[in-house]
């Protein structure tokens, strides 16, 4: 699959079209998954999509193979138009607490390859190593694009302890990352 | 600016995570775009979270997204900026190429050629000739020079199947035939789907890629091995 979607970006690099189309096809509805849980109407997460998808036919052929995957670089383009547009619009952050709670569950995403498999795994792991507000607070951040004061909101808890909490987190999730030598 | 790698590492972790707004995002993604420590703690950190994003269960969008993105990058008048788009938006005259390669194959003596394309502009006219009978000459035959380019002058680039294009060399702007001596097995044709002429100095590209628009470009069929 993955290799599949590497020489669909190529060919739209060269601007085929036909490519192109099938690369949307092939992605369109777990990019879409992720800007909605982000922005939350579905009209503006279509145009994040639209948005996201010109901005990969312009910058295709700037797109490095060697240094991620091509999911993983269309996942960050339309991740990174979502937290640009969401911070317009929002209100009230409106979150899916299960997702949250799923987070640490190791059977909760069928991985395609073994690679991708073991990385989601070793993720899993060292998600589960972290304090459970560490936790909460980055998967929170991570599917909803809510920034510090939404967290501490949500949370109920100072603004001040929702930073320690992010930026520890982190700090122990590299770590962990680093030790089971996660690719990239 | 330069980051320690702790801080560059803080900041990418937030800036992946999204928990960094406003100004500073901003200024972490212009960073990343100069700054090779940045950038790459950035892509660790894409990657660290990838099967997250993977896990969402997926959502379909409307029909009219597609539609939308499709009406936005439709070929436009010539003049578009971006080279890729322009060698997009004349690879739609690849059919014609397509019948002028068997014509002539039908019809040519020996010997065979390596390759022959007929480029064209965005109107569809055919501009030139570009065939390889040798391993190492690329001959250029003009069929409709440029008017009114002062100045300027016709790059010829090679667009590999992967990677960016790579200059052959110039080309006059005349009714004469420019030839371009290659070495045998040069690299810059191997893996060649195509050939577009960009409009640049007369000195050539200063950057080594194509900085001006696409005047006229081709497919190649095949490259016979030499």
């Amino acid at each position: 699959m993955s290799e599949a979607l590497e020489d669909l970006v190529a060919r739209t690099a060269l601007g085929d079209r036909a490519a192109f189309e099938r690369l949307y096809l092939a992605t369109r509805s777990k990019l879409f998954a992720v800007s909605l849980r982000i922005v939350r109407e579905r009209a503006l997460a279509e145009e994040v999509l639209q948005d996201s998808f010109v901005n990969i036919w312009r910058r295709a052929s700037d797109y490095a193979a060697a240094k991620s995957a091509p999911m993983t670089w269309m996942t960050a383009i339309v991740r990174n138009r979502s937290v640009d547009l969401v911070r317009r619009t929002r209100e009230e952050p409106d979150v899916d607490d299960t997702l949250v709670a799923g987070l640490a569950d190791e059977n909760a995403a069928p991985e395609r390859d073994a690679a991708a498999r073991a990385d989601a795994h070793s993720l899993k792991r060292c998600l589960a190593e972290l304090d459970p507000e560490q936790r909460q607070t980055i998967a929170l951040a991570f599917f909803h694009g809510l920034t510090h004061s939404e967290l501490a909101a949500h949370l109920r808890r100072p603004l001040g302890t929702v930073k320690t909490h992010v930026r520890r987190g982190l700090i122990r999730l590299r770590e962990c990352l680093d030790r089971k030598g996660v690719s990239a | 600016m330069k980051l320690s790698r702790d801080a560059a590492e803080a900041l990418a972790a937030e800036y992946v995570l999204g928990t960094l707004r406003g100004p500073a995002r901003k200024r972490f993604a212009a960073l990343a775009a100069t700054d090779a420590t940045a950038a790459n703690a950035m892509r660790r950190w894409e990657t660290a979270f990838a099967p997250l994003a993977d896990a969402l269960p997926p959502v379909e969008p409307s029909e009219r997204v597609w539609r939308t993105i499709r009406a936005a990058i439709a070929p436009r008048a010539p003049g578009t900026p971006s080279f890729w788009k322009s060698f997009g938006l004349v690879a739609g005259g690849m059919a014609s190429v397509f019948v002028a390669f068997f014509l002539w194959t039908a019809v040519a003596p020996t010997p065979e050629p390596v390759f022959v394309s007929m480029l064209m502009g965005p109107d569809n006219t055919a501009r030139m000739e570009v065939s390889m009978y040798k391993p190492d000459v690329v001959r250029v035959k003009m069929m409709k020079p440029w008017k009114d380019m002062p100045g300027k002058g016709l790059e010829l680039w090679v667009l590999p199947r992967e990677g960016k294009p790579r200059s052959i060399g110039m080309v006059k702007n005349d009714m004469s035939e420019t030839v371009i001596r290659i070495a045998e097995n040069d690299p810059r044709v191997e893996g060649a789907r195509g050939l577009a002429i960009s409009m640049e100095p007369m000195t050539g590209s200063p950057t080594g890629q194509p900085t001006g628009p696409v005047l006229c470009s081709g497919t190649i069929a095949a490259v016979r091995q030499t």
